[in-house]
Formats: C-alpha cells, sequence, structure tokens
C-alpha cells in the first residue's frame, strides 16, 4: 500500500464529522416530528374544521396558496428563461439580469413578506389575501424556476433548432416545438424544487395572506387563507399552553408535502433521463 | 457544361466570424438539376459556405455576411425576404443526422405540418411518397410511431434525407452527409445523391474526393475561403488546372 502520512489518514474522518452530524440532525428531525405527528394524527383532526378542533382548512389553505403560486410562476418564469436564453443579446445586461436573479435568491423571506405587504397588499389594494399571498411566494420562486428553466433550455441540442430552422419553421415555432418540449421535464422539476421550497414559508406570507382563524376556506382569491405554517407558529406562539399534537400533526403534514414534493420532481427527472436518446 | 441561368449564384460572398475572415469573395453559379460537390480540407470553410446559401449562418451570433446569394435571380440576404420560404426551397441535410425527437412519422410530417398542411390523409401520403424517396418505406412501414432515434445511423440519415424532401425544396444542401456512416450506409446515400440529382438540385460538401468523384458532375475546389477551381468533376480529377488542386486531389495534404 502507498504509504500516507498520519496526517493523511485522519483527514478523511476529521472530515466526515459534519456530514454524520448532518445525516443525525435530518434523521432526528424526521424521527422526532414523525413519531410526534403520528402519534398525534387521526382522519377525524384531518377532515375536521378549525373551529371544531381540526385542521382541515390550513391544509387546503396551504394546497391553495402552492397551487396557486405555481401557476404564476411557471408561465411568467419559462417566458423569462426563453426570453433570457434565446432571445436577450448575451452581453452586460443579461449578465446584469441574472446576477440581480441570483441575489434575489437570497434575500431573507421577511423582506419578501415586507415588499409583498407594503406593494400587492397596500399599493395595489389586494389586501391580506391569497392573490397577494401567490404573488409574493412567486417573486421567491421566481429565481429558481427561471434559473432551472435556462439551465434545461441550454441543454437541448442545438441540433434539434438547425433542423427545426433549416425546414421554415421560424425562430419562435423552433423554440415552442422542439427547446420547450425537450426541456419540459427539466422545467418541471426546478418548478416543483422551487414550490417546494416555499412550502414552509411563513415570513412571506405572515403579513400578506395568511389569517389565524376564519370560517370555511376562501371562496374567492381576494379573501384571506389558513395556512400551516402560520397556523403552526401562531399556536406555539401565543397560547400559553399549546395543544402540541395538533401542532405535530400539522408539521407531520407540511414535511410529508415537502418530501412528496422533492420525490416527485426526482421521479420526473429519472422517467425522462431514461427516455432521453439523444 | 450547360450555359443556362444558374440556380443559386454567390456574388462577392464574404463571411467573417468575429475578425476571422473564413470565406473570401466566392464567385460562384450552381446549376438545376446537377449534383455539385465543394471539395476541401477541413477547416477551409466548406460548411460555412454551404450554410450561407439557407442562412442557416445566421443562428450563430458573431457572424458577419457581406456580397448576394441570389437564388433564381432573387437575393436572399436582402431585409425584406420571406426566410421561411428560401428555407422551404432549400432543403438541408447535416453532417451527423440529427432526427427530431419524435417518431419516424413526425420528424418527416414537421416541415410540412410548419408550413401549414394538416389534413392527415395529405401528410400520410407525403410521409410515404418521401420515405421511399430515400428507400426507408420498407424499412419502417410498421414502426412509423417508433422514436426516430430507434434507427440505425444510416436509417436517421436517409429519414434526414426524407424530412428535408417533405417540403419540396428546389435545392438539397448536404454537409458530408457520410461522415458518420459506415461503407454501406454510406454507399445507399451515395446512389441517393444519384437518383434525387436528377430532380433536385444538390450541393454537397464532402472531404472525400472519391465521393466527390461518384456522384456530382461539377465540382469545386475550396481552399482557405477561396474558389480555386471550378468545373466538370471528371476533368477536374483527371486534369486539374491549377497546381493547388492537383496537389490537394493526389493527397499532398488535406
Amino acid at each position: 500500500m502507498k504509504y500516507q502520512s498520519p496526517k493523511e489518514r485522519v483527514l478523511p474522518y476529521l472530515f466526515s464529522v459534519p456530514a454524520i452530524i448532518l445525516i443525525l440532525a435530518s434523521i432526528s428531525i424526521l424521527l422526532f416530528v414523525g413519531t410526534g405527528g403520528v402519534l398525534a394524527i387521526n382522519w377525524e383532526m384531518v377532515s375536521k374544521s378549525v373551529l371544531k378542533g381540526g385542521i382541515f382548512e390550513p391544509i387546503v389553505g396551504t394546497l391553495y396558496l402552492l397551487s396557486g403560486t405555481m401557476a404564476i410562476s411557471l408561465p411568467i418564469g419559462v417566458l423569462t428563461a426563453v426570453y433570457l436564453v434565446e432571445y436577450a443579446p448575451k452581453g452586460r445586461t443579461n449578465r446584469i439580469i441574472t446576477q440581480a436573479m441570483n441575489n434575489l435568491a437570497g434575500v431573507p423571506s421577511i423582506v419578501f413578506g415586507l415588499f409583498g405587504y407594503s406593494f400587492f397588499c397596500r399599493f395595489l389594494g389586494f389586501g391580506i389575501s391569497l392573490l397577494s399571498g401567490w404573488l409574493t411566494l412567486t417573486c421567491m420562486v421566481l429565481p429558481i424556476v427561471i434559473r432551472g428553466s435556462q439551465e434545461a433550455i441550454r441543454m437541448v441540442p442545438k441540433t434539434f433548432r438547425e433542423a427545426a430552422e433549416a425546414l421554415g419553421a421560424s425562430k419562435w415555432r423552433a423554440i415552442r416545438d422542439l427547446v420547450l418540449t425537450t426541456a419540459a421535464p427539466g422545467i418541471a422539476t426546478s418548478t416543483i424544487l422551487g414550490i417546494s421550497r416555499v412550502a414552509g414559508e411563513t415570513a412571506a406570507i405572515l403579513f400578506t395572506s395568511s389569517v389565524f382563524l376564519m370560517r370555511g376556506l376562501p371562496s374567492t382569491p381576494f379573501d384571506p387563507v389558513m395556512v400551516l405554517t402560520y397556523h403552526i407558529y401562531v399556536l406555539l406562539v401565543t397560547s400559553p399552553s399549546p395543544v402540541l399534537d395538533r401542532v405535530f400533526a400539522m408539521a407531520l403534514i407540511l414535511l410529508g408535502l415537502v418530501v412528496v414534493l422533492n420525490i416527485l420532481a426526482y421521479v420526473v427527472r429519472l422517467y425522462y433521463r431514461k427516455r432521453k436518446r439523444w | 457544361m450547360v450555359t443556362i441561368n444558374p440556380k443559386i449564384e454567390t456574388k462577392n460572398l464574404n463571411v467573417w466570424y468575429g475578425d476571422h475572415h473564413v470565406i473570401k469573395d466566392v464567385n460562384l453559379k450552381i446549376f438545376e438539376k446537377i449534383v455539385t460537390a465543394i471539395i476541401g480540407p477541413s477547416g477551409c470553410g466548406k460548411s460555412t459556405f454551404l450554410m450561407t446559401l439557407n442562412r442557416l449562418l445566421d443562428l450563430n451570433s458573431d457572424v458577419h455576411v457581406e456580397g448576394e446569394v441570389l437564388l433564381d435571380g432573387r437575393n436572399i440576404y436582402e431585409p425584406r425576404l420571406d426566410l421561411i420560404e428560401v428555407r422551404r426551397r432549400i432543403g438541408m441535410v447535416f453532417q451527423k443526422p440529427n432526427p427530431l425527437p419524435k417518431s419516424i412519422y413526425e420528424n418527416v410530417a414537421y416541415g410540412p405540418r410548419v408550413h401549414g398542411i394538416k389534413d392527415r390523409k395529405v401528410l400520410g401520403g407525403i410521409v410515404e411518397t418521401c420515405l421511399q424517396d430515400v428507400v426507408l418505406w420498407d424499412e419502417v412501414y410498421d414502426r412509423l410511431k417508433d422514436s426516430a432515434f430507434e434507427l440505425s445511423i444510416g436509417q436517421q440519415q436517409r429519414l434526414c434525407m426524407a424530412r428535408a424532401l417533405a417540403v419540396k425544396p428546389d435545392v438539397l444542401l448536404m454537409d458530408e452527409p457520410t461522415s458518420s456512416l459506415d461503407p454501406a450506409a454510406t454507399a445507399k446515400i451515395e446512389r441517393l445523391v444519384r437518383v434525387l440529382g436528377k430532380d433536385y438540385t444538390i450541393i454537397i460538401v464532402t472531404h472525400n474526393m472519391q465521393q466527390a468523384a461518384r456522384v456530382s458532375d461539377l465540382t469545386a475546389f475550396l481552399y482557405l475561403g477561396k474558389i480555386i477551381e471550378y468545373g466538370d468533376t471528371r476533368s477536374m480529377f483527371e486534369k486539374p488546372r491549377e497546381k493547388l488542386t492537383e496537389n490537394y486531389i493526389i493527397g499532398k495534404f488535406g
């Protein structure tokens, strides 16, 4: 065997420590929330209204919030990515936009919340509403969706475009028929991942969209909404002796939602990678 | 050599990639319904030249084209021109087979669809005729719905030819169409070029001189972005006028 200095031999172990801590941490989170949640959760609680001690509205409200965010951010994100990759001149402006977007991804969510509150709720007059929440979360998700879509679009072999344009397809036609369809799995993956990133968002919806208690589900986008994260937050912070089983049940559902979204993204990617033939 | 009006004529054609001057003052007349070969060592601008003829070079940024390319007497670089119609009339087959990520059927039907044909019967007819024209129909008629990537490389290249024919072009540009094929597949393509050359104006770029000799009627020798010699294929190979051509043909460089 090759000679290794004692230092060389020790270093791998040393470096593995943080990794082990990380693994232990995530396992313990899963176990802790998992057992707490599993012990607490039951169908009755899930299906019953908050007013009767259940958690039905926050669950559905969260889904409302996330699906709306997805519906808004997907088209905007894809169009922006197409523009940046295919149309915008490759120069300083392009770099500035990309850099601005990367910075946006690092902005703390409470700042997004503040922006959403002052711009969407107050300035545009949407009030504390589902719509304000969608738009605020869209601002947070867009950098992820755009960056992912840009990557996916860049991965499309140039030959597809050449072939289509040589047949007389216009640039947009070639993009629509070939680039977007080929990039679709990548775009879907990044959108799902983006959505899962904001699924647990509290600060950004704190004063734009969510309320602790209301009667029933929002019936228009201009109504406020009850959301799991915010509900957990308020239960923990405000009540002197919080009913922990409801909190754990909601945390479990939230966790499950994020896990499902991540698995979904993984499956989409895997499925299409297998089918990819070029 | 017939002296009729050329199908395509380039006038003082110059191309730059950035500061790199790739095509230098090329004046070439391409005649109708014959096969013209463009030979020359790699990097001499053959492919670039070919892609100026259907303006596919426009896809690259940082390319600058000067001069004229006349298709039936009309400059395809003039500003208000219908590029889509030009691309329809000038088909292209690429160096590496590049089927679209679609079925065999959809690959051939894509062009006609782009140009507005929707009727399924008409499309089906076009697909069958074009696949028969490239002698692929018998090999694929029972699996038209399969992905084009299921085909062998040679079949893919014939599919790409069928796809190009499907929009009824007058001219077919072929950019080293056999460079990634084995000898048997190459022979099939060459036979097709001979046959199709009776109905289409074909310009084939190749670095394989035997191929040029086998398939073409006229040959142009391009070297460092300039046309060195242009004329009847047989006499060029038997008795080149220029020393440079002779050296290239006998393999002194290339």
